[in-house]
């Protein structure tokens, strides 16, 4: 059983440096024997770039490339996780996710001020939503460290068009599976379960803000949230929300859930900002998972190096009030 | 089986080996390649083990003094007081690499201008200034200087480091860790039990003086 999975993320992919490479690469088992079984054998020579859920084409997005960054080996963003529905150890998550917990098949429910409410199969939603593409980005922990990781998915913004939020809908609240059968997380009180996390409209439409739906041209493992989470590269991980089960379209901010869990730490907007600190340790750098015994810290980013595209969000907010 | 278990804590040998091994032993996945988190920031795992060692070894000596006003008449823990200082020093010790790796996961001393003032931070710092101090007080002829009454008070400040050490260990998690249950745990119970204890034997005496009183018909 372990073995099986374990298989699909110890592959040597490490190698992965650039997009073309990660996505002709990621014919992975679970998607060849779904294009197996929908008849569609010879996507599997066709020399389109394929991956993610559903055997959906994954093109790389020329406006995010890998450039200079260096991609983390997959192995290591694909071990090294907090998800603490699966523990609070990071090695907890490739092993406790992976056994027997179903992402498959997988409805999210789009709800609230919406004018288009109703309940999607992921894989349906995929395909209304135009397929998936691949993008690199920055990944920076609130515990000060960070990867490069190629996701597959699409932007955020084109399932908010398709809700299509009426004029009262401020915000976004997502809210993350609950299951404690099948993740001992939750038969514990970790956190105030399930997980929830939050954006403001103008930050979910931003062209940044994306859903994954792989990772290093291949169907988004379980530990890594399968399958969908979110991704707001500009934010702390923890914003990140994984296996999001519902969107809520709301007029109040939604409170998420390390806000409730600790308000003098952790904000609802989470921006990285190397200028204000957690109170307990320094945002100033940050270590490069993958990075070496010796490689010491990096320095942090303002808005984790997205500063250029999201600062104008947060024009004239208190970003030292508004962590 | 009481012989044997006291001949091994006799040893300086065996306690050296129970102290050193818990040191080494988180060394091996880093010669293993493979998916462990470990491989992930192995700086990180060796910074947090050592952390975690010191405790561990930081608890270990304060048990002794407890389980010996519990246990009096007990030879293994009778025999294991001899290695306290050994022990004690050992905490230091780790307290020390533990220091020297948090530069090494730093990447030198850039980040320590502003960091020292991280209550998180300045805390560890200052249970590690307090094994220092207690370490370099456990020479012979400084104990003999400072005098066994003052050299006693000083060394009373290991219980400032202990619980400053708690809060070090409690602050570095998002979330409570429990390992720090299951480690300070027995301590709090053992030193629980050595006041119980005083209490009941303290009360046992008052109770038999006022029976003496009592019959002394005075009244």
């Amino acid at each position: 059983m372990h073995i099986r999975i374990r298989k699909d993320w110890e592959l040597p992919e490490s190698a992965a440096t650039d997009e073309a490479v990660a996505c002709s690469a990621g014919l992975g088992r679970r998607r060849f024997l779904r294009a197996l079984g929908a008849g569609l054998a010879g996507a599997a020579l066709a020399p389109a770039l394929r991956a993610a859920t559903g055997g959906f084409p994954s093109a790389p997005d020329a406006a995010y490339p890998a450039g200079d960054f260096k991609i983390t080996p997959e192995n290591l963003a694909t071990s090294y996780n907090n998800f603490y529905e699966f523990g609070t150890g990071k090695d907890d998550p490739v092993v406790a996710a992976n056994r027997g917990w179903k992402t498959e098949p997988w409805t999210i429910e789009l709800a609230g001020e919406i004018e288009h409410p109703g309940r999607w199969d992921v894989n349906d939603l995929i395909a209304k939503l135009g397929g998936i593409g691949q993008r690199v980005y920055r990944h920076r922990c609130v515990e000060a460290w960070s990867m490069v990781i190629p996701w597959n998915g699409f932007p955020l913004a084109k399932l908010v068009a398709l809700a299509a939020p009426r004029a009262s809908a401020k915000f976004l609240k997502f809210v993350a599976f609950n299951d404690p059968s099948s993740a001992p997380g939750q038969r514990e009180p970790i956190l105030d379960w399930p997980y929830v996390e939050g954006l403001r409209l103008d930050e979910a439409t931003h062209e940044l803000a994306f859903i994954a739906t792989g990772m290093y041209g291949k169907p988004i493992p379980n530990q890594n949230g399968a399958p969908l989470r979110l991704v707001v590269p500009w934010k702390y991980g923890f914003k990140g929300i994984k296996s999001i089960v519902r969107i809520e379209f709301t007029a109040r901010q939604p409170r998420n859930t390390w806000q409730q869990m600790a308000p003098q730490e952790y904000g609802f907007y989470a921006n990285v900002n190397p200028t204000v600190d957690h109170p307990r340790w320094s945002q100033a750098s940050e270590r490069v998972i993958g990075g070496g015994f010796f490689s010491g810290k990096q320095p942090t980013l303002m808005f984790n190096g997205y500063e250029k595209q999201v600062a104008a969000l947060y024009a004239g907010l208190d970003l030292r009030r508004n962590y | 089986m009481n012989t044997l278990l006291a001949r091994l804590l006799q040893s300086r040998a065996f306690v050296a080996a129970c102290v050193v091994a818990p040191g080494l032993w988180p060394a091996w996945p880093l010669f293993v390649t493979g998916d462990s988190s470990v491989a992930a920031d192995p700086a990180k795992y060796v910074l947090h083990h050592l952390g975690f060692t010191a405790a561990c070894v930081l608890v270990a000596v304060l048990l002794l003094s407890p389980l010996r006003a519990i246990l009096p008449r007990w030879r293994p823990v009778l025999v294991v007081q001899r290695h306290r200082r050994f022990v004690g020093v050992s905490a230091f010790v780790y307290a020390a690499l533990h220091v020297a790796m948090h530069f090494v996961y730093e990447g030198g001393f850039a980040t320590f201008r502003t960091d020292w003032q991280k209550p998180f931070i300045l805390v560890g710092l200052v249970a590690f200034g307090i094994l220092f101090i207690l370490a370099a007080t456990s020479l012979d002829r400084v104990v003999r200087a400072l005098g066994s009454r003052r050299w006693k008070w000083l060394h009373r400040l290991v219980y400032v480091a202990a619980v400053l050490v708690l809060y070090h260990q409690i602050s570095a998690r998002k979330v409570f860790p429990e390992q720090v249950l299951w480690l300070f745990g027995p301590l709090v119970v053992a030193e629980l039990a050595r006041v119980g204890r005083a209490v009941v034997r303290g009360m046992g005496r008052d109770a038999g003086d006022r029976a003496l009183g009592g019959g002394s018909g005075a009244y």
